[in-house]
Order: C-alpha cells, then sequence, then structure tokens
C-alpha cells in the first residue's frame, strides 16, 4: 500500500507551517469541492424568502414608506441569514475531522465562497424596494451585515459546541427565535432596533458596528481549533455511542 | 495501566496518563499505551472509551490531562498536531459523506485535504487507494448510489490516502456481512504491514485473526495489554463444558452442540475446554460489565 506522492510525514515544515505559496495552492485546489460540498438549498431557499419579503415592499399601492421597506429589509435579511446558519453544515466532517488543513481556513473558504452571492442577493434586495421608499442604505447595510455574521457565528458555534455534522437545522431555529424575539424584548435602552428618523439612529448604528465586530471575533474563535480543551471540556458534547 | 506481556521496542505511538471527561463522565481515565508497527486491536464493551481513545489520537479532540506522541511528534501544539495529522489517517466510527460527490472526488477531496496539491500525483494516488480497497471499477459512481460497504471502503481509501503512518479505524466492520467483512480484514492486513493501525471493534474474531496486539478497556481505563495468545491464556482452566450454565460462571451459554460453555472460576472435576481470545477478554472484564 506504498507509493508516497505527498510530501513525507516526517519532512520539517517551514516554522509557520504552509508557506503562502503552498496555501495558495491548497485553496485553489480546494475551491471546486468545497463549492461542490456547500448547502445551496438551504441557502437558496433563505435568499429567495429574502427576495420575496423584500419584494412585499411594491405590494403596497400608495407606494412604500420608508419605515415600512426597513422592516422589509430586516425581515429579509432575517431569512437571508436563516440560510446562512447552514453554511458550515458538513456531512463530511467525521470523515475529514483530523486532516492537515486547518479548520478555520475550510470554514473561511465557505465564508468567501458565499460573500460574492450575499452581496448580489443584498444588491437585488435593495433594488426590489422602490427608490423612494429606501431607508439610509449604509447604515442597514450594517445591519444585515451584522445579522449576515451573526448566523455565520451561530453555526460556528454549533460547529464547536455539536458533534452533530449538519447542525443547520437548530441553528437556524436560534436565529429565528433570536431575531424575531429581540427587537420585542431587548430593553429600550439597548439602542439596537431604532425606527427610521428618532434622534438614536446614528447611536444605534454604532451598537451595530460594535454588534458586527463581536460576531466577528465569535466566528473566528469558535472556528479556530482549541489544540487544549478549555474549561475541563464543558464546550463538547460526547461523541456519539 | 495494565500492562502484560511484550511492548513494542520502538513506539510509534505512545502515550501516558490521558484523561478525558465529558461532564461528570469520565471517558478516559489514566490511560497509557505504547504502539509498535502492526495491527493492534482495541476491545471494550458498549461506553468503554474505546472511541474516545481513538479521538485522542487522531487528533479530533484534545485530552484533558495526560501526553501522547505520534511517530515523534507532540499533538500539544498546534505545529504538533499539524505534523500528526500529516501522518493520520482516521476512519471514524461513523464516516460521513458528500453523497453528490463521486467516490474518486471525495477521495480527492479528502487528499486536497491532506495538502497534496499537485494534482496528477494526487489523482494517481488516488486512484491507487481506490484500487487497493477494490473499488476501482465504481470511483465514478456518486457515493449515495453505493452500497453500505462500499461506502465503508470508500472511507477507508479517504484514511489510506496519503500513505499515512499511524492508521486510526473505529469500529470498520461494523454493518457489513460476513464477505464484506472478509475483505475488509484483508485490507486491515495489508494496511498493517510497514505501519501502525489502531483497530477498535466488538469482533474479538477480528482481533484473533488481524492482530498482533490487543489493548481491552472498559470503564475509561486499560484493563490489559498484550499479544492476542497472552489474552486467550488468561483463559487457561477457567473455561468448562457442562450441561447445564453453572451458577458462578461469570458468563455461560449454550452452545451448538447443547453443552453449555461457562467462563469464570471452574467447580472441582469441571470439564475444562481450550480457551479462546473471547473468553479470556470476558475474563478481563467485570461481571457487570459482561452483562452489559
Amino acid at each position: 500500500m506504498r507509493g508516497v506522492t505527498r510530501p513525507a510525514a516526517d519532512e520539517p515544515l517551514p516554522a509557520a507551517g504552509l508557506g503562502r505559496h503552498a496555501v495558495g495552492g491548497l485553496v485553489r485546489a480546494l475551491v471546486l469541492p468545497v463549492a461542490r460540498g456547500l448547502p445551496w438549498r438551504p441557502l437558496a431557499a433563505g435568499g429567495t424568502l429574502g427576495l420575496l419579503i423584500a419584494a412585499g415592499t411594491r405590494l403596497h399601492s400608495d407606494g412604500v414608506q420608508p419605515w415600512l421597506a426597513l422592516l422589509h429589509l430586516r425581515a429579509a435579511a432575517l431569512a437571508f441569514g436563516l440560510g446562512l446558519a447552514f453554511l458550515l453544515d458538513d456531512p463530511a466532517r467525521h470523515t475529514t475531522a483530523t486532516v492537515p488543513v486547518r479548520r478555520l481556513l475550510r470554514a473561511g473558504l465557505r465564508v468567501a465562497l458565499v460573500a460574492p452571492v450575499a452581496v448580489a442577493w443584498w444588491g437585488a434586495a435593495v433594488l426590489l424596494v422602490p427608490a423612494e421608499g429606501r431607508p439610509p442604505l449604509g447604515d442597514v447595510t450594517l445591519e444585515v451585515a451584522a445579522t449576515a455574521v451573526l448566523a455565520l457565528a451561530a453555526a460556528a458555534a454549533a460547529v464547536r459546541l455539536w458533534e452533530e455534522p449538519e447542525p443547520g437545522q437548530a441553528t437556524a431555529a436560534v436565529v429565528l427565535v433570536t431575531g424575531v424575539a429581540a427587537p420585542l424584548l431587548m430593553p429600550g435602552r439597548w439602542t439596537l432596533f431604532v425606527r427610521l428618523g428618532v434622534d438614536r439612529w446614528d447611536e444605534a448604528h454604532r451598537a451595530w458596528a460594535w454588534v458586527l465586530a463581536g460576531a466577528v471575533l465569535v466566528w473566528v474563535a469558535c472556528t479556530v481549533e482549541p489544540v487544549r480543551r478549555p474549561l475541563g471540556g464543558w464546550s463538547r458534547s460526547s461523541p456519539r455511542p | 495501566m495494565t500492562s502484560l506481556g511484550t511492548t513494542p521496542s520502538v513506539p510509534s505511538v505512545s502515550a501516558a496518563g490521558l484523561c478525558l471527561s465529558y461532564g461528570s463522565t469520565r471517558a478516559l481515565d489514566d490511560v497509557s499505551l505504547r504502539l509498535g508497527h502492526g495491527v493492534t486491536g482495541l476491545l471494550g464493551p458498549n461506553g468503554a472509551g474505546k472511541t474516545t481513545l481513538l479521538r485522542v489520537l487522531a487528533t479530533a479532540v484534545p485530552a484533558d490531562r495526560g501526553a501522547f506522541t505520534v511517530l515523534g511528534h507532540d499533538p500539544g501544539t498546534a505545529r504538533g498536531r499539524h505534523d500528526v495529522r500529516r501522518a493520520l489517517g482516521y476512519l471514524p466510527q461513523t464516516p460521513g459523506f458528500h453523497p453528490d460527490f463521486t467516490a474518486f472526488a471525495f477521495v480527492d477531496y479528502v487528499a486536497i485535504l491532506k495538502e497534496m496539491t499537485d494534482r496528477s500525483a494526487r489523482h494517481r494516488e488516488v486512484r491507487r487507494v481506490l484500487d487497493a480497497v477494490g473499488l476501482s471499477d465504481v470511483r465514478g459512481k456518486r457515493i449515495k448510489r453505493l452500497s453500505g460497504g462500499m461506502r465503508q471502503r470508500v472511507a477507508l481509501a479517504a484514511a489510506l490516502v496519503g500513505d499515512p503512518g499511524f492508521l486510526v479505524l473505529d469500529e470498520p466492520t461494523v454493518g457489513l456481512d460476513p464477505e464484506q467483512r472478509m475483505r475488509f480484514r484483508e485490507l486491515i492486513a495489508t494496511a498493517g504491514e510497514g505501519r501502525t493501525v489502531l483497530l477498535s471493534t466488538h469482533q474479538t474474531e477480528d482481533v484473533a485473526m488481524l492482530c498482533n496486539r490487543v489493548i481491552v478497556m472498559a470503564g475509561g481505563r486499560v484493563r490489559f495489554e498484550g499479544t492476542p495468545a497472552e489474552l486467550s491464556a488468561r483463559a487457561a482452566g477457567r473455561v468448562w463444558s457442562s450441561t447445564q450454565r453453572h451458577p458462578g460462571a461469570k458468563a455461560g451459554w449454550r452452545t451448538g452442540t447443547g453443552a453449555f460453555r461457562n467462563v469464570g472460576d471452574p467447580p472441582d472435576g469441571a470439564s475444562l475446554v481450550e480457551p479462546t481470545l473471547e473468553d479470556g477478554y470476558l475474563l478481563t472484564l467485570d461481571a457487570s460489565e459482561v452483562a452489559a
């Protein structure tokens, strides 16, 4: 069963692991199989639902008001987030659990492959809203980006905490409940889901920027594989029998 | 740790004091072992900690305490873990696949994840391992169209790709029919030539036929480590035949001949019979573990 075609296991690696050139080659080789393995169906479902919600702004006979368009776009972002909650679902997770290519690179590649789709989706969602009814696009784009990254962070946390190879459904349920409950239950002093035109609009969007930054940090922290178990192993469920 | 029989003089894998808990359940309790070249069988009842040990040694999950090395690499650092993974092939208990991938595409994908970036060399290697597991004819078939046994062979091919020096196989023959199991035994025996294979199994026949060493685990601890012959020898003088199940026997069952085979401490004048590996294994466990 011999016939080595890869670097020998005991061949010394560069000090920082794979060189930049080798990582580039890896990424190029991985693009196609990773793209093929992405959960396109839930992503497409979430995206389509989001576009339908955005298109709902055109159903108002007397033209849509910006505050109503804002609600539509927030709901559309949540729908797209539900699809993103499936992004790290990987039926081959256990089979590829101990490969040398790091999880951060694999998960990052998934995000990178979906990012252009997400940008195109958001562009389409905005165009579906009548121009006269569009809320401030920069601020709403920030909200949508934060929602999307929160969904990705939830997906990364699910992968980190559970052994389940495809935790997307449970993650999407958590994202949905959180997305619906947060605007209703969040204390009034927490400025996040503010109405258009109120004084606290700018303050709210500074808060959204913090949410986005926090979600990115959570995603990275959950995606990096720990060499040691944190806090005596509370963070992981036991393997299935 | 129990350590009987000869231990490998130059271990490929060496572990000391491995501990791991899931909540209040101690899955691994001070496990130490040394593995050399060849196939080592890992036996134990359900919940013994076999899968957890394999997952720790395969770097799928870090241990709470203890240390181990694989082919001289220490997975306690990011760099060391990377080096271990480059030398590792792992077939998990429940291998998963991208069902729309062909067998070739899936093994090729795993080969890329094992850092084989040269396309033509990689494809040669993928063809080699698919040929080795007898899947050359169906390499273009989607995995969802393959039988359970074939899928298991795809998983074995994925573990073998890149010619790893340490192969970890978690119950690879579960769910296979006898013919497929024989085929798998051949594959594992071949894989054990010149590399270290750790094979977790419930099948004592697998161990008897394949393994040059055996480890018995129960309750997260190593109960026995030695050769299959040494494990069988543990039951010498402690297996007897009778017309009824002996109440003092640790285990007893009616055989095809109608006589009862009893394992435990025999009464005076018992009709002793030749022990098997399974008898030795049963005697290594506590009565409650045998019942389980």
